[in-house]
């Protein structure tokens, strides 16, 4: 353990909590992954809108092919051009951010063309202003996620065997996942069915009835980001900013070659604080929520 | 991860002619390139990948067909399985084939493919009539799309070539996950009930160019320059199908609009 | 290319413990797809093999740096199984947060009356209208354990090719390729959502086994022929 790795691995953490963060306003301008089912059906029960229907697969594989393009394109200007490194990463996430507007740009004309009969327009000034907004965003995770796995390829003193872009596919398959499970229930759950009340979930009777008029006029995509920008993207962040910390963490206040068994031990105790950690959170909740007045069967609360 | 489509999607195009064209397809670009590449000192790298273009057409059309009966996951699954099972595949054919490495890898990757649908059926107990024929073809589809890229960027189909300018240097990722994503993406993006095949298809095209220009970029790190071409090649390719696209979205959409408030319900 | 001996067949039974690890780990991850993004099932919003490809990839990472340091295969699998236990425990901690505070919802199973582990009780604290929401005890410790079992069953996996061949791009790449075909199957079989151990989907595990077993078995036949090259 020095000084140079634990500055290092702070500099990952920090770009980690930022990727992920990122990832998840992309996400929710760009409407992608699991709340999108709910855009999809808005039209088909009777509520056609204007909101962007970005349908690419799921965030894991999205992410990992925007993370792994701009780790391929760096490296080729690294290894080859020599190229400075920051330079280089930043023109590959810029790549990665062109790749990211044709995929999303065709998924929003496909999808809607596909509900031609529940008449859902393909907006093209829709298609104009968010298309932009999720190229940066997107340019962002790519840029920070590019960064980490130079690092981990390239800077720390104990280098990783993978190379370049398979880190950086890996930990995008990962902030994918992360941002699927994590904010996108704050634009799923919280955002997207605003008009109903707070603290309960989507009732089945109210599937696809989405919000379509805005605080003002007709909602948008990027009011969406507003919204979760100030929980859910963040929350996203500390999700992959804990588990890129943590997970180097351990490899390097331990040394793996003379100490292994301390690093796997670090990483159990970890786990059972998560654990304990989450029991006393679920306790608090229902203690502060009580149950729900609805119910009416015979279980003690 | 939606609202499946509605019922069995309609085919225009036989299964069994995309099945040639994408098999035949891929392997007669990655010899091509082969044999041609010593000779032009590997400008002629560009025809293994653009022989790619129907090998995923064939993926996307198998993907249709599959996911058109609602398996209860995503689509994503089956692009990633695709290519999980093309890797090994393709790889094993290669170290042991020699000249007829890329032959051997796509006739097992495609025979795996149809093993996998095989117990599908019968041990997860799916019975989707299609299921053996679908991931058959996906194994062929993510073998050849993983070897005719590789090519391109290695200039080769030997394997110590392949070892050195793709695996070591983990291009590889880059070609793994395009190729997944170019597979998936066009049912993908298609998705509902109006939606027509040959938009998907035509879709399915733009992407696969979208996955060369990708090789190309990471074959200038290893063969230099001639890669250039490949990305200039796959970029016209990707205008001009992305036109066509936009063409077909414009005949099947409800409407394409600069700019308006909410359409009225349809209901 | 290398033949088969006796210690290519210790490598290819490696292979298929890891492959079915895996395919079981799949079925231990809570994960409710679609509905639980709305709140509207109990679990991850997520679909299954995003998440165990994101966890037990996440462990793939920790198990390479290991591997580079040491050739002890207990110390690498339980490597590759912490990294992937943090990144799903840090996963659906932060979920409950956006659960608990973003969504104003306490966590609650709907497949059970009282939690197996803490024993209290979840049908009054579940939404009307929908079939549970957030992620409780029980399926948190549930998803630690899928996270074990992938992280280890990835990690396996990946000693055994490294072993073989001693190249770790292509031994990476196989290993992801590898998971991702048994996550698949799996994810096959639970039809995309499950609560966890105490969901009674779980108990189709044993159909998987039959269909990740031979899918290792051929893959690790081809994988061990392979070698690492010039």
């Amino acid at each position: 353990m020095d000084a140079f790795s634990m500055g290092l691995l702070a500099a990952m953490g920090a770009l980690a909590t930022v990727a992920g963060a990122s990832e998840d306003i992309e996400s929710d301008v760009g409407s992608q992954s699991n709340p999108n089912s709910q855009v999809q059906l808005a039209a088909q029960v009777g509520f056609p809108h204007r909101i962007y229907n970005k349908a690419i697969s799921g965030e894991p594989p999205s992410n990992a092919l925007w993370c792994a393009v701009a780790a391929g394109t760096a490296m080729v200007l690294i290894e080859k051009f020599a190229m400075p490194a920051l330079l280089s990463i930043a023109l590959g996430a810029a790549v990665a951010a062109l790749f990211n507007g044709v995929f999303s740009t065709t998924a929003y004309m496909g999808r809607n063309a596909s509900q031609a009969r529940f008449n859902q327009y393909v907006f093209l000034d829709v298609l104009r202003t968010h298309t932009t907004t999720i190229m940066a965003h997107a340019w962002i995770t790519a840029f920070c996620i590019t960064c980490i796995s130079y690092i981990m390829a390239y800077v720390l003193p104990m280098t990783h065997p993978f190379p370049m872009p398979l880190i950086a596919m890996i930990w995008g398959l990962a902030v994918g996942a992360i941002g699927s499970s994590t904010g996108d229930v704050h634009y799923g759950a919280e955002r997207e069915f605003q008009n109903t009340a707070f603290g309960a979930g989507l009732n089945t009777m109210d599937s696809g009835h989405i919000v379509r008029e805005a605080e003002a006029g007709v909602r948008s995509s990027i009011d969406n980001a507003w919204f979760c920008a100030k929980f859910g993207g963040p929350a996203t962040g500390m999700a992959f900013g804990l588990t890129v910390f943590l997970d180097n963490w351990r490899a390097t206040i331990f040394d793996p070659a003379t100490q292994g068994v301390l690093v796997v031990a670090t990483g159990i105790v970890i786990v059972i604080i998560l654990n304990i950690y989450n029991k006393m959170l679920e306790n608090y909740a229902r203690k502060k929520y009580g149950p729900y007045p609805e119910y009416k069967g015979d279980i003690e609360a | 991860m939606s609202a499946a489509a509605g019922g069995g999607a309609l085919s225009k195009v036989e299964p069994m002619k995309l099945r040639i064209y994408g098999v035949v397809g891929g392997l007669v670009g990655i010899y091509l390139a082969t044999f041609l590449g010593p000779m032009t000192g590997n400008w002629t790298s560009f025809i293994a990948a653009l022989g790619v273009i129907p090998a995923v057409v064939l993926g996307a059309n198998s993907v249709r067909r599959v996911c058109s009966y609602g398996i209860g996951t995503g689509v994503p699954s089956i692009g990633m399985l695709a290519l999980g099972m093309g890797i090994v595949a393709a790889m094993f054919g290669l170290a042991i084939g020699g000249v007829i490495g890329p032959i051997l890898g796509t006739a097992i990757a495609m025979g795996f493919g149809y093993l996998i649908g095989l117990i599908t059926n019968k041990a997860i107990k799916f019975n989707i009539p299609v299921m053996e024929e679908g991931t058959m073809d996906l194994g062929g589809a993510g073998a050849i799309t993983l070897l005719g890229l590789s090519v391109a960027i290695s200039g080769s189909a030997d394997y110590a070539a392949i070892q050195m300018s793709v695996i070591a240097t983990g291009y590889i990722a880059v070609v793994f996950i395009a190729g997944s994503l170019a597979i998936l993406h066009p049912f993908n993006a298609n998705l509902g009930p109006d939606e027509t095949q040959d938009r998907t298809l035509t879709h399915a095209i733009s992407t696969a160019a979208l996955a060369v220009v990708a090789t190309g970029i990471c074959g200038i790190g290893t063969i230099g320059l001639p890669s250039a071409l490949t990305v200039i090649v796959g970029f016209l390719v990707w205008i001009v199908y992305f036109k066509k696209f936009f063409q077909l979205v414009k005949r099947d959409a409800a409407g394409v609009v600069g700019t308006g408030l909410l359409p009225p319900s349809a209901q | 290319m290398t033949g088969i001996d006796a210690t290519s067949v210790m490598y290819i039974i490696e292979i298929i413990i890891g492959g079915l690890l895996v395919a079981i780990g799949v079925h231990f991850v809570p994960v409710g797809g679609a509905p639980a993004a709305m709140a509207q099932a109990t679990g991850v919003g997520t679909g299954t093999v995003q998440l165990a490809a994101g966890s037990g990839l996440t462990g793939l990472l920790a198990a390479g740096l290991m591997m580079k340091m040491t050739d002890n295969i207990i110390l690498i699998v339980a490597s590759g199984a912490v990294g992937a236990m943090i990144m799903i425990d840090a996963t659906m901690l932060v979920g409950n947060w956006v659960y608990i505070f973003g969504v104003g919802t306490p966590p609650a199973s709907a497949k059970v009356n009282y939690d197996p582990i803490t024993k209290l009780p979840q049908p009054p604290y579940m939404a009307p209208g929908t079939v549970g929401q957030g992620i409780p005890t029980v399926c948190y410790v549930s998803g630690t354990i899928g996270g074990l079992l992938g992280g280890a069953g990835g990690s396996l996996i990946y000693f055994a090719l490294l072993s073989i061949n001693g190249n770790p791009g292509l031994s990476g790449i196989f290993a992801i390729g590898i998971f991702l075909v048994n996550a698949v199957l799996a994810s096959w079989n639970i039809q995309g959502t499950i609560e966890g151990f105490h969901d009674t989907k779980f108990k189709r595990w044993p159909r998987v086994v039959q269909a990740a077993l031979l899918a290792s078995a051929i893959i690790g036949v081809m994988a061990v022929m392979i070698t690492g090259g010039a």
